[in-house]
C-alpha cells in the first residue's frame, strides 16, 4: 500500500440497525471466498486428504449441534430441526461415502469432492416444481459452505479470533449465532433491512450492525481498519488519526449513555410530576422475548405476527403452531399484556401469493386481506383467543379504513366466542380489540371509530407516508418523509382527544415512539403508551423522567404552530440540551 | 418384502424437516427401506436421498421394506405420511 492510501479515508453508508460504535480491522466473510476449484491430489496425499475431510465433518457436526441447541432454546424445536437435518446429512452415505469415493478413486481434493457431491444433489432439488423444495437447496449450500470452511480452517477461522468487524454480503441466523460467541465487534452487510432476521439478532445480541450497504464487500479487504457507527449507518474505511480520535470519543460518550440507561431500566416510567406513560416493546421474533424484561418494558405494545410466517416462508401456519407460539409469548410477558397485531400483509410485506399490484400501499393489505381470506384470519384468531387464558392480551387490527371492517371483524369474533362457549374452550371473554390508526381518514374520523373499539394504536410510519404523500423507500423524496411534520402532530392530537373523550387508550407504535427526541411532544399530546424496539426504551424513559406535563404540553403546543419538521426538531433539541438531557441521536456529527 | 403406497399430505411437501423425521424413524428398524417415485428409487435411510425425491404435496410414493421387522417399519413410516409430519395440510 502506498503512502497516499494511508491518508485517504473513505466513507460508505447503509442502514444502521443495531446501535453502537465499533473500531477495528475488517474481516471479510464472503461466500465467494469458498469458490471451489477443481483440484486433484497426489496419491501419497490421499490418506491425509481423507483425514482432513473427517476432521472437517466432525467440526461441522459439532457446529451444527451447537447451533441446533441455541436455535432450540431461542426459536423452538421446528427451527432447530433444520440444523439437526444438516448434521444428519454429514453422516449420510449419499454424502459421506460419495466424497470418500471421489477422493480415493478420482483423487479429488476434499473441497472439490464436497462441492461435486452436494452440487449434484442440489441440482436435483433446484429442478423441482415446488418453491418450498427449491429452497431446501439452500440447506445443502449452507452445509457445503460449512464443510469447506472447516477444510480451510487454518486460513479462515483463525482470522476471526482477533477482534474484528465482519463484512459480508449477508449472514444467516446460524452465522450470527456463532459469531456472537467470538470476538466480533460489529458487522456491515451488503444486503438486508431493518426488519431482516440478522438485524433483529444483532440488536438482541447488542452487536453494532449496518445493513443495506450495497457493495461494501467490494470496497473493503480483510485487515482494513474500519470505524462502524451503528447509530448513523456509516462505515469509515482507513480512517485518519483525527477521525479515529473523534470516534473513540464518540464511542466513549455512547458507552456512558448506555451505562446511565442501564440504571434507568428499573425506575418507573413517569414524568417529574407523576404522570405514568406505559413504555412497551415492539417485537417480531420469539428470541426477542427476553428483551422485554431486560429493557424494562411494561409488556408488548405491538407483536407483528406476520414475521412468524415470513420466517417459515409459508402462507399459513396451522392454528396449533400459532397457538403454541402465542401461548409462549403471553406466558413470558405476563403479568404485563401483549398486543397482537393480526397478520398485516400487503404494502411492502408481500406474501408469496404470486400476487402483484401496481400500488400495493394503496391496495390489498392489512384487514382488507384478512376479511377476504378467512383461511388466513380464522386460524390466527382462534389461536390468539385460545392463548388468552394464559395471560392478558389485546387484538389489534391492521390497516383499517372503514367502520364496516370493524363491524365485520366483531361479528367473526362473537361467532368464535359462541363456538368456544359451546365447546367449553376456555378463553378470556373480555379481550380488548383495537385498531391501527395509520390512514388519515381514520384519524379524521377518530371520534366515530373510538365508539366502536377498545383502543387505538397510531402507526406513525404509514400515517406519515399517507399524509405527506412520501414513499420513504424512494431515495428521491425520502428527505421529505418527516414524522414530526406539524400536520402529523395535528392528526395525533385529534386522535388522542377523540379517544380520551370515549375513555379509550392511545398508543404510538411507529418509529416515532423510538425517537427520544420526540418523547416530550408525544407526552404533551397525551399519548398513554409508547411502544418501540426495546433497546430504545431506556432513552425514551430518561427523557420522560426529566419533564413535567405542563412543559410537555407547552412544547407540543409550540410544535403544532411550527412551520415544518425541522423547526419542531430544533425546538425539541434546544429544550433537551437546556435540560441536560442529550439523546443519542443528538450525538450525530 | 412389504410395499405400501402413500401420498404426501402436508402442504410443504417432503422438505428438510419431514425428510429428517423419516430417516430418523427408519433408522430404528433393521429392514432395508427404499422409496420409489415414478422411475426414481432412493434409499429411505438417506436424508439426502429422501430430500432429492423432491416429493411435493399430492405426490404418490411407494415404500418398500425388506427385513425381519418390515411390518412394524411400514406401519411407523406410513403413519408419518398420514399425519402430514405434524405440519399444515
Amino acid at each position: 500500500m502506498s503512502l497516499v492510501d494511508t491518508t485517504t479515508e473513505r466513507v460508505a453508508e447503509g442502514i444502521g440497525v443495531a446501535p453502537g460504535i465499533a473500531i477495528g480491522p475488517a474481516y471479510l466473510y464472503a461466500r465467494a471466498a469458498f469458490e471451489v476449484e477443481e483440484r486433484r491430489i497426489a496419491s501419497e496425499d490421499m490418506e491425509g486428504e481423507l483425514a482432513r475431510f473427517e476432521k472437517a465433518v466432525s467440526r461441522s457436526e459439532r457446529d451444527l449441534r451447537k447451533i441446533a441447541a441455541v436455535a432450540r432454546e431461542k426459536l423452538g424445536e421446528s427451527s432447530a430441526d433444520i440444523f439437526v437435518a444438516q448434521a444428519l446429512m454429514l453422516r449420510d452415505t449419499a454424502f459421506h461415502e460419495a466424497v470418500v469415493e471421489h477422493i480415493r478413486r478420482d483423487r479429488m481434493s476434499a473441497d472439490y469432492a464436497t462441492h461435486v457431491v452436494l452440487g449434484r444433489h442440489r441440482q436435483l432439488l433446484e429442478a423441482g416444481e415446488s418453491e418450498y423444495l427449491r429452497e431446501r437447496a439452500n440447506d445443502m449450500l449452507d452445509l457445503q459452505d460449512r464443510v469447506v470452511r472447516h477444510l480451510r480452517r487454518g486460513k479462515i477461522l483463525s482470522a476471526i479470533d482477533t477482534e474484528s468487524i465482519v463484512v459480508a454480503e449477508s449472514l444467516t441466523a446460524a452465522d450470527i449465532v456463532l459469531f456472537s460467541q467470538r470476538a466480533i465487534l460489529g458487522t456491515a452487510l451488503d444486503y438486508g433491512g431493518a426488519t431482516s432476521h440478522v438485524s433483529i439478532m444483532a440488536r438482541a445480541l447488542g452487536l453494532p450492525a449496518i445493513v443495506g450497504m450495497h457493495g461494501v464487500t467490494e470496497q473493503v479487504v480483510s485487515g482494513d481498519m474500519l470505524v462502524l457507527d451503528g447509530l448513523t449507518g456509516r462505515v469509515v474505511i482507513d480512517p485518519t488519526e483525527d477521525t479515529l480520535a473523534f470516534y473513540r470519543d464518540r464511542r466513549e460518550r455512547y458507552r456512558q449513555l448506555q451505562e446511565e440507561q442501564k440504571k434507568i431500566v428499573s425506575l418507573p416510567a413517569q414524568t417529574l410530576d407523576g404522570r405514568k406513560v406505559r413504555l412497551a416493546a415492539n417485537l417480531e421474533f420469539m428470541e426477542e422475548l427476553e428483551l422485554v424484561e431486560e429493557y424494562g418494558a411494561e409488556g408488548v405494545g405491538l407483536f407483528r405476527t406476520e414475521v412468524l410466517f415470513l420466517m417459515r416462508k409459508r402462507v399459513s401456519l396451522s392454528e396449533e403452531e400459532q397457538f403454541k407460539a402465542y401461548r409462549r409469548i403471553v406466558e413470558s410477558v405476563s403479568p404485563h399484556r401483549t398486543t397482537f397485531r393480526l397478520l398485516d400483509f400487503g404494502g411492502d410485506k408481500m406474501l408469496p401469493l404470486g400476487h402483484r399490484e401496481h400500488n400495493p400501499f394503496l391496495g390489498w393489505r392489512g384487514v382488507r386481506v384478512l376479511l377476504d381470506k378467512p383461511d388466513m384470519l380464522h386460524p390466527q384468531l382462534r389461536a390468539i383467543v385460545r392463548a388468552s387464558r394464559f395471560g392478558p392480551l389485546r387484538i389489534l387490527l391492521p390497516m383499517v379504513t372503514e367502520l364496516d371492517e370493524v363491524y365485520a371483524f366483531k361479528d367473526i369474533l362473537s361467532a368464535l366466542y359462541e363456538e368456544f362457549e359451546k365447546k367449553n374452550v376456555e378463553y378470556d371473554p373480555d379481550i380488548p380489540v383495537g385498531i391501527m390508526v395509520e390512514v388519515p381518514s381514520v384519524a379524521i374520523k377518530a371520534g366515530r371509530f373510538a365508539r366502536e373499539v377498545d383502543f387505538f394504536s397510531i402507526g406513525t410510519n404509514d400515517l406519515t407516508q399517507y399524509t405527506l404523500a412520501v414513499d420513504r423507500g424512494n431515495d428521491l423524496v425520502a428527505d421529505k418523509y418527516q414524522e414530526l411534520d406539524p400536520a402529523i402532530l395535528q392528526l395525533i392530537r385529534q386522535i388522542v382527544e377523540e379517544a380520551h373523550a370515549c375513555s379509550i387508550e392511545v398508543s404510538v407504535c411507529g418509529e416515532l415512539a423510538a425517537r427520544a427526541v420526540a418523547t416530550p411532544i408525544l407526552i404533551g399530546l397525551g399519548i398513554d403508551e409508547m411502544s418501540a424496539s426495546p433497546i430504545y426504551l431506556p432513552e425514551v424513559k430518561r427523557v420522560l423522567r426529566s419533564i413535567r406535563m405542563e412543559e410537555a404540553r407547552s412544547l407540543a403546543a409550540q410544535a403544532l404552530q411550527a412551520r415544518d419538521a425541522h423547526e419542531v426538531t430544533s425546538l425539541l433539541e434546544v429544550w433537551l440540551r437546556e435540560h441536560d438531557c442529550d439523546v443519542a441521536s443528538m450525538l450525530e456529527a | 418384502m412389504v410395499t405400501r403406497e402413500v401420498t404426501v399430505m402436508n402442504r410443504a411437501g417432503v422438505h428438510t424437516r419431514p425428510a429428517s423425521m423419516i430417516v430418523r424413524a427408519a433408522a430404528k428398524f433393521r429392514a432395508e427401506f427404499l422409496i420409489r417415485k415414478d422411475e426414481y428409487e432412493i434409499n429411505g435411510k438417506s436424508i439426502i436421498g429422501v430430500m432429492t425425491l423432491a416429493a411435493e404435496q399430492g405426490a404418490r410414493l411407494t415404500l418398500v421394506f425388506e427385513g425381519e421387522d418390515e411390518n412394524e417399519a411400514v406401519g411407523a413410516i406410513s403413519r408419518l405420511f398420514e399425519s402430514g409430519f405434524g405440519e399444515e395440510l
